[in-house]
């Protein structure tokens, strides 16, 4: 079990998400970063699809009364143990019984992911556990953790092992990688000229439905079209020229031009984006993107 | 989606990258049926399809390429839609007042008394065109066009689960309380959307509607 001793920011129970229900305005959702809440499952012996927690920009505190095992992945957050010593990232970590761990700021980025031997146990809805908060379903209860909550663990595998993760090498700083169109041509040339230009600062307001950005406006031709399909990644631009990078979370469908779309591979990246941090895109071609579409982490055995 | 057949092939689809997981595949006049023909043929490459208004989202998994079928899929003439199959629902709806804040204003624009509006909007059967925006909001396709409207200029931040609305050419229905743009004629109490119900969707896409005044 898991209680919440503190809540953070908006601490959710998420796993790998819930694809397939688009049809029904469901988006897929689930951890922002799957391959690091994968990975911290790995780093406890669980399934990669089994239940965590993602943390964001301000982390709760977490009381163990039973002990547990348990590995953090993403940004690096203040995190310390009972005993004070700061808690480690991306290795396997054993809690003993009564034990908090305690969360503070995001130090860069602003996601981290908790995964705990077992998982966490809540309903599966729709194929997953995570949690959709436009909706108010999955996760605990269709809401972020509050203080006084108490998390159900289900049961762990048999065997146990320290474990140390290595996450894919990234240049945070790099532009974001996108595919331009599909409505690239709606867009007036000093339109395209900023967006492929200029750097777009990220907006207080964003959230998993999307990242908002502010800089010079991307002038199109139309601004509203017939209501099409979206995806995470999707940049979208209303009339006010802003663009809306749309999240895990967003709507499926949506009627502003799409000027273009960041590619899978740098989802992660989208992740980590917080108030105040400047972006900039570049093209990369379809296939290329593809090919960047899987990665690693490294998982060894501890020591 | 109820149209007439004409019995003549739809031309070979048109289709955009939307960074490399989604295809956004141009289908006009045919996206139920595009839908129901890519859908029941479970390309192993597909995630997920969602239908819109003239076009479908493919997403591809993640690391996955378009098949050759798939490509010839969607190079190759099709078949006209088939006709009518979608379950017919009544829902029960409750008009103006507290619960249509907009209904006045909108039957003043549409040169209608409230009762005709109400009338208008009561009389015609809908298509379900498609769900999105949030889960189990149907677009519902067949509103007369003297009821279309523009959207709100600044949407409500709360619009309550349940309402009836109107949004350019489409009426539809807010399932969940949240923030919309569209003008509130009503309320029905039917629960749009519930993940725990076998479907949990009330209404899927090609589903026929009737609004029944309570």
């Amino acid at each position: 079990m898991i209680e919440i001793q503190y809540a953070g920011q908006c601490d959710l129970v998420m796993d790998l998400g819930r694809p397939g229900w688009g049809a029904l305005g469901v988006p897929a959702g689930g951890a922002a970063d799957p391959a690091a809440l994968a990975a911290a499952n790995r780093l406890v012996g669980n399934e990669a699809a089994a239940a965590g927690l993602e943390i964001v920009q301000r982390g709760p505190v977490l009381r163990f009364p039973r002990g547990g095992v348990v590995a953090l992945t993403g940004a690096p957050f203040a995190a310390a143990r009972s005993s004070g010593v700061p808690a480690a990232w991306n290795e396997t970590l054993v809690l003993a019984a009564g034990e908090t761990l305690r969360l503070g700021r995001a130090q860069t980025g602003c996601r981290c992911w908790l995964a705990v031997r077992g998982g966490v146990a809540v309903p599966s809805l729709l194929g997953s556990a995570s949690t959709f908060l436009p909706a108010g379903f999955g996760g605990h209860e269709g809401r972020a953790l509050r203080r006084g909550d108490r998390l159900a663990l289900g049961t762990g595998p048999g065997d146990m092992h320290l474990l140390r993760g290595g996450p894919p090498p990234g240049e945070p700083d790099a532009p974001l990688r996108v595919v331009a169109g599909p409505q690239v041509g709606l867009f007036e040339n000093a339109g395209l000229a900023a967006f492929f230009g200029a750097r777009y600062r990220v907006d207080a307001a964003s959230d998993r439905r999307g990242v908002r950005l502010g800089g010079p406006a991307v002038a199109h031709v139309r601004a509203e079209l017939p209501s099409q399909g979206m995806l995470p990644g999707a940049i979208q631009v209303p009339p006010d020229g802003q663009p809306i990078i749309l999240g895990w979370d967003g709507p499926v469908t949506g009627g502003y031009p799409v000027i273009a779309a960041v590619i899978a591979a740098d989802w992660p990246r989208l992740a980590q984006l917080r108030p105040g941090d400047s972006v900039r895109f570049v093209t990369i071609d379809v296939e290329a993107a593809r090919a960047l579409a899987v990665e690693e982490w490294d998982i060894k055995e501890l020591g | 989606m109820g149209k007439q057949t004409t019995g003549q092939p739809y031309p070979a689809l048109a289709w955009r990258w939307v960074s490399e997981r989604g295809v956004r595949v141009a289908t006009g006049e045919a996206t139920l049926a595009c839908y129901e023909v890519l859908n029941s043929t479970k390309f192993q490459e597909i995630e997920d399809i969602i239908p819109a208004d003239g076009s479908l989202l493919l997403i591809l998994r993640r690391g996955a390429a378009m098949s050759s079928d798939l490509q010839t899929a969607l190079a190759l003439p099709r078949d006209p839609p088939p006709g009518e199959t979608g379950s017919l629902h009544l829902i029960p709806l409750e008009y103006g007042g507290a619960v249509g804040p907009d209904l006045p204003a909108l039957a003043e624009q549409a040169g209608l008394g409230v009762g005709d509006y109400i009338n208008s909007h009561a009389s015609a059967e809908y298509t379900v065109a498609f769900l999105g925006f949030q889960p189990g909001f149907p677009y519902l396709r067949g509103l007369s066009p003297a009821l279309h409207a523009a959207r709100r200029a600044s949407p409500r931040l709360r619009v309550p689960a349940g309402s009836v609305a109107i949004g350019g050419a489409y009426t539809g229905i807010y399932p969940t309380e949240g923030p919309g743009g569209w003008h509130i004629i009503g309320r029905t109490a039917s629960v749009l959307f519930d993940p725990q119900r076998a479907a949990p969707a009330l209404l899927r896409v090609g589903d026929r509607v009737r609004f029944v005044q309570a």
